[in-house]
């Protein structure tokens, strides 16, 4: 460990590390542009340079290791004379219009050339022209200001792991940019204005929207999946103007994918913006005052008995504050423990068990992911369910990590050397218990698969559960032997956790903590009572058997397993709706409560690794929208018995007494700890029930990455992106031979017919789909696919008809 | 007259095996392999030979430094002679590459590699064909392979050719050419003799450097230490250019004076003596002298590096009084800007800005201030060290050379806007 002085700074640093990376671990700063922690070094720009005692040239300290005893200055004759050097030859092609980039207010180049530069331009040649390329809907490009860092290049390569961006030509004619004008796919492109120091990369939505320095910034989290990624968002005149990757080295690190940035234009459109009752007479919504509201809902609350009331809540960007507020409200003042989230779920066999948080969250930090030696994914597409989680395992793949996936199709993966077994939907159960056989044999088995192989070797082993597993028609066995094979090598222990379930939206982690589910309450605790979960809360509510639905910003027509089903219960139903958005179901209501949404009020959003953190309030509501727990002490204030309490505070002590891990620090910034639950749940029986396999076409549905919530699918800058999972929109995807066997054509319109049900589409080929599959995506009106699937019945079985 | 190296050239199909052996080739190879590697370094180190390439590094010494474990090491020739003026090795490629071939076994055999590379630059078409015949012939001769003389040494060579860039003639951006990337130096540390080629520990070596390998081990280093002059041993080729009356390679001991050279070996400069304007003694890239030190100046490391120049590559450029120094300084400018790799800042944008201002100088649209700007600008970025590589320093180095010798003719074509010499 070396020791070396920097600025009369002494500081102790791992042996091999370079002069720049002491120096911020010193608190010193030093200029540089192609210098980025989480990149490898490049070290072109150049700039920063410093002085080493007893050399006659200034060192680049990006790129010079330390050596014992080392004495550095960053700011002496020489240094500031390179500097300065160095800023001239870059300012020279560089375009004098700060005035009107965006970068302006937070440029490196503006403030090193304030700090280092001269203050006029010594050069009067003709400045060079660059090419500006078209990037798609998210990246603007100024080229002729970019200083040919390459931090674009290696962003794509490294972290992005798709080679999108380079630098062609030679020389002075160096140009950064596409290889072929195209727009970029990474998920991850809207990084790209953020990694560039210069004001080549832009934000595109938000070019020439506000200057940098007029901004006001709210430390938020994000609320689009369940990575809970900090994001700065960026406001100005009570709008959000951008959102930006906070810094978090144990989550997000730096980055931000694309779905967090850009979703923020859908925060404001086809708001409920007003209390609204359905008129008996038109038997339309009409606006009235809150208190009409609230007592027309309690009216309706009490009409009926305590049974016959059901509540459903959504697990997307709702705050453990308002699902701690609703499953009190139903079950203290309603008397109704009929409640759920899942309304994604299908298989509800797991909740027979007293499961703990470490069964249903990640048991790995996403720190730990990128030291994983082999990874299995079992019905996840990490990249494009928890794009900032698969970084970390991309990383580890970088590493050296083997990884293997158990899909029903094959994924756009970007992790290296990633072995994909594509496994028909059905069969998933006893591929599981074949590997866990082959994990089990004694001794030196030969013969064995190389998943087994690698599982068998594995020191520190990633077993991921995603979207695909977890809403699977057998999802609790597939869960119980993904833990049996993890336990099998050891890899459940208080060292090394391996066993991670990705589950649902942003907040599905606090729903669970929370208690958003019929059989317990918050905090884990079991209750002698049990509610009917989300499948049977529709089943009997459209049979009439349940009669008021109170609806928690969700929408069980569009998000629910079977659509068909929760339109019929939204129907038969009275519906309370409380959320932020014009959904079908409030439109359908008898009462509609407005609340607010992510970025409006200060909320706690949980991880998936079950760090509840704090996201702050940004912007302003509509102003008659109220904070949804808010709503619910309210509506506590016409019933006998009254929510106890009356402010935030109290609330959150109510959520703390339920569950230690929502205590909230004195000031509130401290990173809660994650996977801060205790150990994983073993030895629950592996019989299988029996799979169903039909003769027909599997219809497998998956959530389309940029338009999967209320608030994505509102946006207007998502809603132009039509690529990686949100490719072919609209339409069923089967494989090419597949259609020719059908005879059917790419863009024709079909129809799907399982049983009784139908649908009529448009169907596209897709090589990454196998034969005997037909994908297609949930949740995306008009032609809603979930419509074809019976809750209980597995994957539904379809035939395609060409029309 | 000492020929080590071009020994053999003259003679009729010099470039066959049989032609080489018939003049004691392949001896060498034989006396180095009944050596130790330590012994082989040893001789290598006596002689002093420094690398021809440009740098001058002694040849021993990095062999020397190569680790002694169980890594792979690499041996790779840098054939990709592209330093404007330079024309030495393609002789020995075209007219004796056996002799280049025994001395990479050696090398290889000193620096326990197993692999060489023959980094050829592409316009070597010809050249590049000849070689590869001449290695063809070498194994199957057992001078290369598994078995190199049945002595259970195990070397392979190949050729790879470049693809036009002169930046690949710097050791490492050759190395990231030869690995199959864009052509562009490497960051230092570490420096290829640590991590080189596919990250292995890397011996780069001129064709020059390597050629004279077979006869230091032949004659012994002491010999070879005992020509030229102190610190600059041996022989040297010369690519002696421009207004002479005999251009042509010439080797030399080391020492000998540059108006010997010329007068003597090159047929004199065309029009006398007196009729000289200046001489760029190492390659494009040094600057230039002037003929008042041209008169006693000696070739080898340490005299021209008195006189502020350098040895470079041994492309001696002579200028006649015919010459405008600042048509010849756009003409290297435009070289050099085309051939900056574009990889750091300071050369990548510095080297079009110099070029500019020189054009323009050419061109009679000279400012007030330019000249000093220009001698600003070479000052500050030339012996800064800002640049990864030494290309960089090649854009700059001759003109500050040229402005410190020729001053006047600058200034008188910032106020004629023309030129004074026609």
């Amino acid at each position: 460990m070396p020791t070396l002085t920097i600025d009369g700074k002494e500081v102790t640093v791992q042996a091999g590390t370079t002069i720049m990376r002491a120096a911020r671990q010193a608190g010193v700063s030093i200029p540089h542009f192609c210098f980025h922690p989480l990149l490898s070094v490049a070290g072109n720009c150049r700039m920063c340079l410093v002085e080493v005692a007893e050399t006659r040239r200034p060192v680049i300290s990006c790129v010079q290791p330390v050596r014992e005893g080392m004495v550095v200055k960053t700011d002496s004759e020489m240094v500031r004379k390179g500097c300065k050097t160095v800023i001239e030859y870059l300012l020279v092609n560089h375009p004098l219009d700060c005035p009107v980039c965006d970068q302006g207010g937070e440029c490196d180049l503006q403030d090193f050339a304030m700090k280092y530069g001269l203050d006029h331009t010594r050069f009067r040649e003709k400045k060079r022209q660059a090419q500006n390329y078209d990037l798609g809907p998210l990246t603007e490009t100024e080229m002729n200001r970019c200083v040919h860092c390459t931090r674009c290049v290696r962003f794509c390569t490294e972290v992005a792991g798709v080679e999108e961006m380079g630098a062609v030509n030679r020389g002075y004619h160096t140009q950064v940019g596409p290889y072929i004008e195209k727009p970029l796919t990474s998920e991850l492109s809207g990084n790209l204005a953020e990694v560039c120091p210069v004001g080549a990369l832009n934000n595109k939505p938000f070019h020439f929207q506000a200057r940098s320095w007029e901004l006001k910034h709210a430390a938020g989290v994000c609320a689009h999946c369940a990575v809970g990624c900090q994001i700065r968002v960026d406001h100005l005149g009570n709008q959000v103007k951008r959102v930006m990757a906070g810094r978090c080295d144990a989550i997000n690190q730096m980055w931000l994918c694309d779905k967090g940035r850009f979703a923020y234009d859908g925060l404001t459109q086809e708001r409920l913006d007003a209390p609204l009752v359905r008129s008996e007479s038109t038997g339309g919504l009409r606006e009235v005052t809150w208190a009409v509201a609230l007592d027309r809902a309690a009216e309706l609350l009490k009409k009926f008995r305590a049974e016959e009331i059901a509540g459903l809540a959504s697990d997307a960007a709702q705050g453990a504050e308002e699902l701690f507020a609703f499953q009190d409200f139903m079950r203290r003042v309603v008397g109704s423990a009929n409640l759920d989230h899942r309304l994604r779920q299908r298989d509800f066999s797991g909740d027979e068990q007293p499961l703990g948080r470490a069964d249903l969250l990640m048991n790995t930090p996403l720190v730990d992911l990128a030291r994983a030696d082999v990874i299995l994914l079992v019905g996840a597409d990490p990249r494009y369910e928890a794009p900032l989680l698969n970084v970390r395992l991309r990383q580890a793949t970088r590493a050296g990590a083997q990884s293997f996936a158990v899909h029903p199709r094959r994924m756009e993966a970007n992790l290296v050397n990633l072995t994909q077994i594509v496994v028909h939907p059905g069969e998933e159960v006893a591929f599981l218990e074949g590997l866990l056989r082959e994990v089990s044999a004694e001794g030196e088995a030969s013969g064995l698969s190389p998943l087994a192989t690698a599982w068998r070797a594995a020191k520190r082993p990633v077993l991921l559960l995603g979207e695909y597993a977890v809403n699977h028609p057998q999802a609790e066995i597939i869960r119980r032997l993904s833990v049996a094979l993890l336990e099998r090598v050891g890899a459940l222990g208080p060292e090394w956790n391996g066993f991670n379930r990705v589950a649902g939206r942003s907040n599905a982690a606090a729903a669970q903590d929370m208690g958003v589910v019929p059989h317990r309450g918050p905090g884990y605790q079991s209750l002698d009572r049990r509610g009917h979960h989300a499948e049977h809360i529709l089943r009997l509510a459209a049979r009439g058997e349940i009669k008021v639905l109170l609806l928690l910003g969700c929408d069980p027509g569009l998000e629910a397993v079977d659509t068909r089903l929760g339109r019929e219960a939204l129907a038969k139903c009275r519906v309370i709706y409380i959320g932020a958005y014009q959904t079908p179901a409030a439109l359908q209501a008898d009462v509609v409560l407005p609340g607010l949404t992510s970025t409006e009020r200060n909320a706690t959003l949980t991880n998936a690794e079950g760090r509840a953190q704090q996201s702050a309030l940004a912007v302003m509501g509509p102003l008659q929208a109220k904070e949804d727990w808010r709503i619910f002490r309210a509506l506590s204030d016409r019933f006998a018995k009254q929510l106890p309490y009356n402010s935030r505070e109290e609330l959150l002590g109510r959520m703390a007494e339920a569950d230690r891990r929502y205590a909230v620090t004195a000031d509130g910034a401290v990173l809660p700890k994650a996977c801060d639950h205790g150990p994983v749940t073993v030895d629950l029986p592996l019989t299988a029930p029996a799979g169903s396999k039909g003769a027909g076409l599997v219809l497998v549905l998956e959530s389309p990455f940029y338009q999967d919530d209320a608030i994505t699918r509102r946006s207007a800058i998502l809603g132009k992106l039509t690529q990686g999972r949100s490719a072919g929109l609209g339409m069923v995807r089967i494989h090419p031979q597949e259609a020719v066997q059908l005879k059917l054509q790419a863009g024709q319109k079909v129809r799907l017919v399982c049983g009784e049900r139908k649908l009529e589409c448009t169907v596209g080929v897709d090589a990454n789909v196998p034969m005997g599959v037909v994908y297609g995506h949930r949740e995306h009106a008009p032609v809603l696919l979930q419509d074809m699937c019976d809750w209980g019945g597995g994957f539904p079985q379809v035939s395609l008809v060409g029309l | 007259m000492t020929q080590i190296i071009y020994k053999n050239i003259h003679l009729e199909n010099s470039h066959t095996l049989a032609v080489y052996l018939a003049n004691g080739g392949y001896t060498a190879l034989e006396k180095a392999l009944g050596m130790t590697d330590l012994e082989v370094i040893e001789e290598v180190k006596i002689s002093n030979i420094r690398g021809r390439g440009g740098a001058g590094f002694p040849a021993g010494e990095k062999w020397g430094s190569m680790p002694k474990d169980q890594r792979s090491n690499r041996v790779v020739c840098n054939a990709d002679e592209g330093e404007p003026g330079t024309c030495k090795d393609r002789v020995i490629l075209t007219q004796d590459p056996h002799m280049l071939i025994e001395g990479m076994v050696i090398c290889g055999y000193a620096a326990r590699a197993h692999q060489g590379y023959i980094y050829i630059r592409g316009e070597f078409y010809r050249e590049a064909e000849r070689l590869q015949a001449a290695i063809d012939e070498a194994y199957a001769a057992g001078y290369l392979g598994d078995n190199v003389l049945g002595k259970g040494f195990c070397f392979h060579l190949a050729v790879h050719r470049g693809a036009g860039a002169y930046v690949c003639g710097e050791r490492s951006a050759l190395i990231e050419s030869l690995e199959g990337k864009k052509g562009q130096p490497r960051l230092k540390p570490p420096r290829p003799g640590i991590v080189g080629l596919y990250g292995e520990p890397t011996v780069v070596n001129n064709v020059e450097t390597l050629a004279a390998v077979p006869g230091i081990i032949t004659h012994g280093g002491a010999w070879y230490f005992n020509l030229g002059v102190p610190n600059s041993s041996g022989t040297k080729l010369f690519s002696v250019s421009g207004h002479v009356n005999k251009p042509g390679n010439y080797e030399v001991e080391l020492g000998v004076p540059l108006k010997v050279l010329l007068e003597e070996y090159a047929g004199g400069v065309r029009g006398g003596w007196d009729n000289l304007k200046g001489v760029i003694p190492g390659g494009s890239s040094v600057p230039i002298l002037p003929k008042e030190v041209c008169e006693t100046v000696t070739m080898d490391y340490d005299a021209l590096k008195k006189a502020g120049t350098n040895l470079g590559s041994g492309a001696v450029i002579v200028l006649d009084r015919s010459v405008c120094i600042v048509r010849a300084m756009a003409r290297l400018c435009h070289f050099y800007r085309h051939e900056s790799c574009g990889r750091c800042s300071p050369c990548r944008e510095g080297s079009s800005w110099v070029t500019q201002i020189v054009d323009r100088l050419e061109n009679g649209q000279g400012r007030p201030g330019d000249v000093d700007l220009l001698m600003d600008l070479a000052n500050e970025a030339g012996p800064l060290g800002l640049t990864i590589c030494a290309l960089g320093e090649g854009v700059v180095n001759p003109v500050r050379g040229a402005i410190k010798a020729f001053r006047e003719e600058f200034e008188y074509h910032v106020t004629h806007g023309r030129c004074m010499v026609a």
